[in-house]
């Protein structure tokens, strides 16, 4: 469980996100979304600590994340993978290599274990024969796999994606969605995603965040989102026009 | 003013980051291998070529500009000895690589910056100064000195070649003149040096990329600013450090 409270956050004096509080539940994937700007980034990176914030708590269980010392956050980031909104694989390795790094760096393994555990994440999210390539040899949608596998290798306890999907077609869009949302399970793992396509808020929106201008608007579940009485919120959901024709059947 | 401070305090930050105890030694290790084939054996090439041509252009120039019989022919070779010794093997060898080794350094931990590869890092909890920078200066620090010795030797051999194929002079002419008078404490002051340059290369090299903000234009930007900024430190820190270690 991931909980925030009142986070504030801004940028040489503009202020991008403003008195934030949620609550992220284990087991769960939390979905972050918002219009391109809103600042679904920016939280989630001062979430995992890559941006100082101003004020505000962010709890990780039973620790207050923003003022544990160096040590006491590397322990917590030592349970946290993350998916970055470019996938962010080393260029200097191999699709193995990647994988394998931070089993390299944190883990006492043997070379065989480490390759085994390799190989069960990269089959995980369906790459096979690919060990020996460079990430510049990859596909958008390969390299994001790939990035999930090197996410999960040391079984982490949160997992934090930045719009898994974008840039993806349609169907391996779902593929990634569905497989974040079955890691999550399998693990009981926290996950926190970031996204602005309603297909995955509607095929994987259990606990939804919707932020506007760095506010909070709304909180809720998939099956809530339709019926909200947020003007902001309706105008990003049925933006889309799919949305429309679910909200019409409804009708 | 104010921002010029801001950057020192902020590159001496990024400096007592990358000397803190690095998380595992085997894996700095391997990295540093690597650093020293990509930094260091890759430019034995470019340094030994030019350093030829130095060699043998100076050995010309001092021939020709003494023509005059009151000069004893053997102070061509000794000359070339010490433009080599003195000036090209460390302080020009240092500005050729900066600009082979700096822009290099400061494009790749950029984009790794902008690609969003350094916040990978630091989520895993690796502390991605000290791995991407440390084996980089402990690369460029213990070879840049093989490659000033390199600069030495091949320079006055172009020098020996030019002198004697030219017809200039005569082999035991130049050969008795890079002998003559020669003080080993040179070669001392031009390590020392090296050692100095490159660390300055390195690091702001290093600083330019890991601060990018931005995209590959700014990437761009940050290698053309760390090979300036770091010739512009090199020619200063010459003169003070000629000024201490010679007077
Ligand atoms: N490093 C920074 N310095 C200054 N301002 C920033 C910085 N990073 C983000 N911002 C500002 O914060 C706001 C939110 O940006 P953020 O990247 O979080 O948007 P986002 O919701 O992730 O958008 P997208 O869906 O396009 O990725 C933007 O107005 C942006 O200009
Ligand atoms: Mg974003």
């Amino acid at each position: 469980m991931i909980k925030i409270v009142n986070l504030n956050k801004s940028f040489n004096g503009k202020a991008v996100l403003e008195n934030i509080s949620v609550t992220f539940e284990s087991g769960k994937t939390n979905l972050i979304i918002g219009r391109s700007g809103s600042g679904k980034t920016v939280l989630l990176k001062s979430i995992v600590g890559l941006h100082e914030i101003e004020s505000g708590e962010i709890w990780y269980e039973d620790k207050l994340f923003n003022k544990l010392d160096f040590a006491g956050k590397k322990l917590i980031r030592s349970e946290m993978g993350m998916l970055f909104q470019g996938s962010a694989l080393f260029d200097s390795l191999t699709v193995e290599q990647n994988v394998r790094f931070p089993l390299d760096m944190f883990t006492d393994k043997t070379t065989e274990e480490k390759i085994d555990r390799v190989n069960f994440c990269l089959k995980r999210v369906d790459i096979l024969n690919a060990n020996e390539l460079f990430p510049s040899e990859l596909s958008g949608g390969m390299k994001k796999r790939v990035a999930i596998a090197r996410a999960i290798a040391l079984n982490p306890k949160y997992l934090f994606c930045d719009e898994p999907n974008s840039g993806l077609d349609p169907i391996t869009a779902i593929l990634i969605d569905a497989l974040i949302k079955e890691l999550t399970e399998e693990y009981s793992m926290t996950t926190i995603i970031n996204t602005h396509d309603m297909n995955s808020v509607m095929e994987i929106g259990e606990n939804i965040l919707f932020i506007s201008q760095g506010i909070k608007c709304w909180e809720g579940n998939k099956n809530e989102i339709l019926n909200s009485d947020c003007e902001t919120l309706n105008d990003f959901v049925f933006a889309n026009s799919l949305a429309k024709k679910l909200r019409a059947e409804k009708k | 003013m104010i921002k010029f401070l801001t950057q020192f305090g902020r590159y001496f930050m990024l400096l007592k980051k990358v000397f803190s105890k690095p998380e595992k030694l085997v894996i700095y290790y391997k990295q540093t291998l690597r650093e020293l084939v990509y930094l260091g054996l890759n430019s034995v090439g470019i340094i030994a070529i030019i350093s030829f041509f130095m060699g043998a252009v100076i050995t010309l120039q001092t021939a020709y500009n003494t023509e005059n019989p009151i000069y004893p022919k053997y102070l061509i070779g000794l000359g070339c000895r010490d433009s080599m010794i003195l000036e090209f093997s460390s302080t020009i060898a240092a500005l050729i690589l900066a600009g082979k080794v700096g822009s290099n350094i400061a494009s790749e931990i950029g984009t790794m910056r902008v690609t969003e590869q350094i916040d990978a890092l630091e989520i895993m909890g690796v502390n991605s100064a000290s791995y991407l920078i440390l084996p980089k200066m402990i690369a460029t620090l213990l070879f840049n000195p093989f490659l000033t010795i390199i600069a030495i030797i091949v320079g006055i051999f172009g020098g020996w070649i030019a002198g004697t194929f030219s017809g200039v002079m005569t082999s035991e002419n130049f050969i008795y003149g890079i002998q003559y008078a020669f003080i080993p404490y040179y070669i001392v002051y031009s390590l020392i040096k090296t050692v100095f340059f490159a660390f300055i290369i390195t690091s702001v090299s290093a600083f330019q990329g890991y601060f990018v903000e931005g995209g590959s234009l700014e990437v761009g930007r940050a290698s053309t600013k760390a090979v300036v900024y770091s010739s512009v430190l090199i020619l200063l820190f010459n003169v003070i450090l000629t000024q201490l270690l010679l007077s």
